[in-house]
């Protein structure tokens, strides 16, 4: 049976996180792609983040984490990352074998970027570690993937390396070189600069990229166009909107606009309208450092993380209760938010979640809600961050499931149209109604 | 920390790339590379260890047999170049018959890797002038490793070359064959007399100096290095320079390697006197290689001309002088020079200018 999704109305869709991250993006786009959407997706687009994005997606008994690849790939749904994601050949060699492991026929074939998206190398990735450790306990909650690195390097240098460059060995190469005397010192102070790390290393480089151009196809702006007009466009967000680099608590941010914004530029160039979705849980995670007020270690035995494990780079992985000042303010930020998708509603009843409605400061004084602002103020943020980090949380215990969806409803003034109740794509339903949850697979 | 990262996923990912275009083609490569590294070995039939000579002989079919060896380098920095050797080589053996470059051509392959650092620094198959010749290319390890000298082992192939073919061209007609090194890097400062025992079995005590290999090597071959794009120092001067030095205008970049096979016949056709320029990019355009002859026009030009070898602009009117131009290859198709016959071509004129006698 084909699931009735009025609200996309013949619209793309863009999904993004509330929250932190881990909200549930990758096992929504996974459903949203398989056949009982009834949306004939013909594409998952990714606007932004790169290989540091980790979504979980469960389909009966086989699990990945998608990192590039999009969430849609175990429906045979081909992923297009556009030119704002960060593209790390080596970490997409990894997945694809990876995925290949778990049955999925040619990964590479189901891969098409945009000629204009950014490389992340070794060397950035190298760099990103390096940093972090020369920060000791001023972590800043990096992932360790070489993100950042990216892109303040690209703004730095307008020629960094970038997908169109890779056919050519003797551009990867010079460009490679100077990627390496830049990083030299860097990577010398942390011990980190790997043995020969000279023109034969890079060289072995270069053979990985001009393999890397060969065996994925590149693609310039025209082809967004042609996907959109072969059907359906999922776009998939990476990181949370707490996370965002103008929208986070400053500096426990990353380097990328985790807002609908960039998918929206995306249609708007291809005249083309698009739905927006803001995924939640029924509860609040976070995986790394920086203010989280709502968190509760007494929840971490009642909520394990099979898919999240401590990160080197990270840290540990932080469940607390569901912040709705925190949620509306991600929805202020998201500038549009259409409906809401809500995770975890299995959690509600075996963790007695409660709802948190407002903060208070250190001497329990209550505190403003945030309001987003669109001024890209960096010490505005950093302030936010000052006045969180000691915050405390107001809560009231909830009631089931149906009042948990009820009070996001109210509360951030969307509807609800998808909720799961476990981690498989058998475990989403499909809301016809307030509050009326029909199984949907 | 972080020591090893970039290396171990190079060799992944890169496996994994080129998996995913079909370069697995090369059955060999596909087996071997899903085992341990230690485990790594040349195929049976392209070992150089204690072999007494590769040979190229005459028969009833073939009477006039004239010895084409191809050696290129399979590290890393080639990136797809080795694949796409593998895939064109094999219409080498056709296209020089076809346009009568040269009655009877008896061809072998082989891999240059980085004796140093590689599990598979040598392979050499065997002269052959039928569909061997495929089984071969396919059964060439593609190590991919190389290390970070920005040097491979072409000096050991070159000693191999020298010292262990034996060839019915040479001992009956006094006729060299032509050999080919694909690559791009340097040589090893010096061929290392270590590694001559341990890849190819001779007993040799004293490292020798990597101008008398090729010295040695050039009394029977025409040697020619091939500088192909798509491989990491396409564009540095410092590797063509070095190969000018020893070889004179026989080191060549081509910017297309998919032109590869076009080049090395035309230059066969060249040096046997049976085809100009002119013709022999006709011949190729003819075969349907239309955008290859405009590559191999442009390697042959940058080659007599020399333009890649000197960046200081006051040497340049000497040396086109020296070279001839365009017109070299002209009187040297036209048996003005002869590349043939047993001169001391290639390799001892510092400033790069070859003399034929």
């Amino acid at each position: 049976m084909t699931a009735a999704l009025p609200w996309a109305d013949g619209r793309h869709v863009v999904v993004v996180d509330l929250g932190f991250g881990d909200a549930g993006k990758g096992a929504t786009v996974d459903w949203l792609c398989s056949p009982r959407s009834g949306l004939d997706v013909s594409a998952v687009v990714r606007f932004n983040g790169g290989a540091q994005a980790a979504h979980n997606v469960v389909v009966g008994g086989r699990h990945h984490t998608f990192r590039q690849f999009g969430s849609g790939t175990f429906s045979g749904v081909r992923t297009l990352l556009s030119r704002y994601v960060l593209v790390d050949p080596y970490a997409l060699a990894q997945e694809s074998d990876q995925l290949a492991a778990l049955g999925v026929d040619r990964p590479l074939d189901l891969i098409e970027i945009h000629r204009d998206a950014l490389i992340t190398t070794p060397l950035h990735r190298l760099a990103n570690r390096a940093r972090e450790d020369a920060r000791g306990t001023a972590r800043h909650g990096s992932c360790g993937t070489g993100v950042g690195e990216t892109v303040a390097y690209a703004l730095d240098h307008p020629d960094a390396l970038r997908v169109r460059d890779c056919a050519d060995g003797a551009l990867v190469n010079r460009k490679l070189v100077a990627l390496l005397e830049y990083y030299r010192p860097l990577l010398a102070a942390d011990g980190a600069l790997p043995a020969g790390a000279g023109p034969g290393a890079i060289a072995d480089m270069v053979g990985t990229y001009l393999a890397f151009a060969q065996a994925v196809e590149v693609v310039g702006d025209e082809r967004l166009a042609q996907l959109a007009a072969a059907g359906t466009l999922v776009f998939e967000g990476a990181q949370g909107v707490l996370l965002d680099e103008w929208h986070g608590f400053h500096p426990h941010t990353t380097w990328s606009t985790t807002t609908p914004d960039n998918a929206l530029t995306l249609l708007a160039e291809i005249d083309a309208r698009g739905v927006v979705l803001g995924v939640t849980r029924t509860y609040s995670t976070r995986h790394g450092h920086g203010p989280f007020p709502s968190v509760d270690v007494g929840l971490d035995a009642l909520l394990p993380e099979p898919h999240n494990g401590a990160g080197r780079y990270q840290g540990e992985f932080r469940v607390g209760h569901l912040d709705l000042p925190l949620l509306h303010y991600a929805v202020q930020a998201s500038r549009r938010v259409d409906a809401l998708v809500v995770n975890h509603l299995d959690a509600v009843d075996t963790a007695a979640l409660r709802m948190v409605d407002g903060h208070v400061d250190a001497d329990g004084r209550a505190m403003t809600a945030p309001t987003a602002a669109f001024d890209h103020d960096l010490d505005r943020q950093q302030a936010l961050t000052d006045a969180f980090s000691e915050a405390g949380v107001v809560t009231r215990p909830v009631a089931g499931g149906a009042a948990v969806l009820a009070e996001i409803e109210t509360g951030l003034g969307r509807p609800v149209v998808l909720t799961a109740d476990g981690p498989d794509r058998s475990d989403r339903s499909v809301v016809n109604t307030h509050g009326t949850a029909q199984r949907a697979a | 920390m972080g020591n090893g990262t970039w290396s171990d996923h190079t060799y992944n990912a890169a496996r994994t790339f080129r998996a995913a275009t079909g370069a697995a083609d090369f059955g060999y490569t596909a087996a071997t590379r899903s085992q341990h590294p230690d485990t790594w070995k040349a195929h049976p039939t392209l070992d150089p260890l204690n072999v007494s000579a590769r040979e190229s002989r005459d028969s009833d079919e073939h009477p006039d047999a004239l010895p084409v060896a191809v050696l290129f380098d399979v590290t890393g920095s080639m990136g797809q170049v080795p694949r796409i050797l593998q895939t064109k080589l094999g219409k080498l053996h056709g296209l020089i018959q076809r346009k009568g470059y040269a009655r009877d051509p008896q061809i072998l392959f082989g891999g240059i890797g980085d004796a140093d650092t590689d599990r598979v620094p040598l392979q050499v198959g065997q002269f052959e002038s039928d569909n061997r010749m495929d089984e071969q290319l396919r059964t060439i390890f593609l190590e991919g490793g190389g290390g970070g000298q920005k040097s491979e082992s072409y000096e050991l192939a070159a000693y191999f070359m020298a010292r262990h073919i034996r060839t019915d061209a040479w001992e009956k007609r006094q006729r060299k064959g032509y050999l080919f090194i694909i690559g791009d890097e340097f040589n090893k400062p010096r061929l290392a007399a270590r590694h001559i025992r341990r890849v190819i079995g001779d007993d040799v005590r004293l490292d020798v100096s990597v101008e008398s290999v090729y010295r040695e090597l050039s009394r029977q071959w025409n040697v020619f290095f091939i500088l192909p794009r798509q491989s990491a120092y396409f564009d540095d001067p410092a590797i063509i320079d070095h190969w000018r030095k020893l070889l004179g205008q026989n080191a060549m970049k081509l910017d297309d390697p998919a032109a590869v096979c076009e080049l090395i016949a035309l230059t066969i056709g060249l040096g046997e006197d049976r085809v100009d320029v002119a013709d022999g990019l006709a011949d190729l355009a003819d075969v349907g290689s239309g955008a290859e002859a405009q590559s191999v026009r442009r390697a042959l030009e940058g080659a007599a001309d020399g333009r890649n070898r000197r960046t200081s602009a006051d040497d340049d009117d000497a040396l086109r002088a020296r070279n001839g131009g365009w017109g070299r290859l002209r009187r040297l198709a036209h048996g003005t020079v002869a590349i043939r016959g047993a001169g001391t071509p290639a390799g001892l004129d510092d400033a790069g200018g070859v003399t034929f006698r």
